[in-house]
């Protein structure tokens, strides 16, 4: 009976232990809450991709998305690719708006006017920053044989992400908040035979930061 | 009787891993080679009124970039971009004319072409790229130089002018050299595309060429 617990227990203890310790902290400065519950409108989150040494990843704004879409249905969040694609050329790293005063300009095509009201975008949240690698040390050797194979050493990594999310309402043409997280992590990977892995969230815990304060703005609405 | 050791079909075998073998050693030894493949979606803009034709030259329409290797350890690289920039121009242009002509001989006096208000000569002048192993940084890069030129069916030319495109993969996580290059490239397409359709109708040679045509300086960009 014993032996069948522990069977079951080691693992579960190994996964819950198997995750380094990160540190997170949100900002958030909202100006505007919504007036309207968010049913009959769509949202897009967006990745700020011009600038010359980094991009906001993909990834971090598909799991923003997730995040808002799983928390609270009532919330059409569109998806970012589509979105690029739909309205080509003008939210490439090169023309995307940087300021809300340019949607006004980008307003005035026409075909691009018409495709944001027959999508209903109330809000436009733009997503800035990256995670990074800040620094790696240790080492690792690994052999195999005829008889099997394994590894032996010891690597360490930090890893530090800081994003900002902009809000533009669509509708009044305004700046109405903006958010901001920073979040960093020690990941450790012993290795005797068997390389453990034990990865700190760091850009998960970013993304849930930010993620929930931009679910409880957008659901504030009546 | 014979003294093989081997059967008939054994032989087969042994002669196609043989065969296998000689091939991968001789690949192993061959440029990494990338044709560059992606998907580019039509603009989202006014049309402008206009029939353009476009020609695309042998050296553009299956433009390659080759770089040998400045080293043992690195490889030669040959970039093959043409299939995909003749796939990234037709759709941008079908997008961004009322209508677009390809034209069977290069504009120039007595050939004969079909009627257009003016013919669209693209070409690249410089396509320079940068991996990792270059740039000791994680980042895939490809820089376009393009030359453009608008001329009559005759050949007199109306506008010429020089425009650039950049693509940069931001990570090249789970991806071989080949496909973050790939991606890199569609980038710079894309780039090209945005920077070509929001800038045509402000080259000032084009504006006064629109300015005769339809007596409007054209769709302007915003």
């Amino acid at each position: 009976m014993i032996r069948m617990l522990s069977r079951i227990l080691l693992p579960g203890a190994v996964l819950a232990l198997a995750s380094g310790c990160v540190t997170s902290t949100v900002d958030q400065m909202v100006f505007n809450k919504p007036t309207e519950d968010m049913s009959n409108a769509s949202v897009v989150i967006l990745g700020r991709r011009h600038a010359s040494d980094y991009d906001t990843e993909p990834d971090f704004v598909e799991c923003v998305g997730e995040h808002i879409a799983d928390g609270d249905g009532r919330i059409h969040v569109i998806d970012e690719l589509e979105f690029i694609n739909t309205f080509y050329p003008w939210f490439e790293p090169r023309t995307a708006p940087l300021r809300v005063t340019d949607l006004e300009r980008l307003m005035r095509q026409p075909p691009v006017a018409e495709k944001l009201a027959a999508l209903k975008t109330e809000y436009m949240i733009w997503l800035d920053g990256s995670t990074e690698r800040t620094d790696s040390a240790g080492s690792m050797t690994c052999g195999i044989g005829p008889g099997g194979g394994g590894c032996f050493g010891f690597g360490t990594w930090g890893d530090d992400a800081k994003y900002e999310a902009t809000i533009w309402d669509f509708t009044d043409r305004a700046e109405v908040g903006r958010i901001s997280t920073t979040a960093s992590g020690q990941s450790y990977m012993p290795a005797v035979v068997i390389p453990i892995p034990i990865i700190a969230p760091v850009q998960g815990t970013a993304c849930d930061g930010i993620g929930d304060q931009l679910l409880q703005f957008l659901s504030s609405g009546e | 009787m014979s003294g093989s050791m081997t059967s008939a079909p054994e032989q087969a075998s042994l002669r196609w891993l043989a065969l296998l073998l000689a091939m991968a050693s001789l690949a192993a030894c061959g440029p990494a080679e990338v044709v560059v493949k992606g998907n580019f979606p039509a603009p989202l803009m006014q049309k402008i009124p206009i029939t353009l034709g476009v020609w695309y030259d042998d050296a553009f329409a299956h433009h390659e970039f080759f770089e040998e290797a400045k080293t043992k350890t690195e490889s030669d690289w040959l970039v093959r971009t043409g299939e995909a920039q003749v796939q990234m121009w037709d759709t941008l242009l079908d997008g961004m004319f009322t209508r677009v002509v390809h034209m069977s001989a290069r504009p120039g006096p007595g050939q004969m072409n079909p009627t257009v208000d003016a013919v669209l000569i693209p070409q690249v002048e410089e396509l320079q790229y940068a991996i990792p192993a270059q740039t000791s940084v994680k980042v895939y890069e490809i820089w376009m130089r393009y030359k453009l030129q608008l001329v009559t069916t005759g050949g007199n030319p109306i506008a010429d002018w020089t425009m650039t495109a950049y693509g940069k993969t931001p990570t090249a996580f789970l991806q071989t050299d080949q496909e973050a290059v790939n991606l890199a490239a569609v980038m710079a397409l894309r780039d090209a595309g945005a920077n070509f359709a929001t800038t045509f109708t402000k080259v000032p040679a084009v504006q006064a060429f629109l300015q005769r045509k339809l007596g409007t300086p054209g769709e302007a960009a915003p």
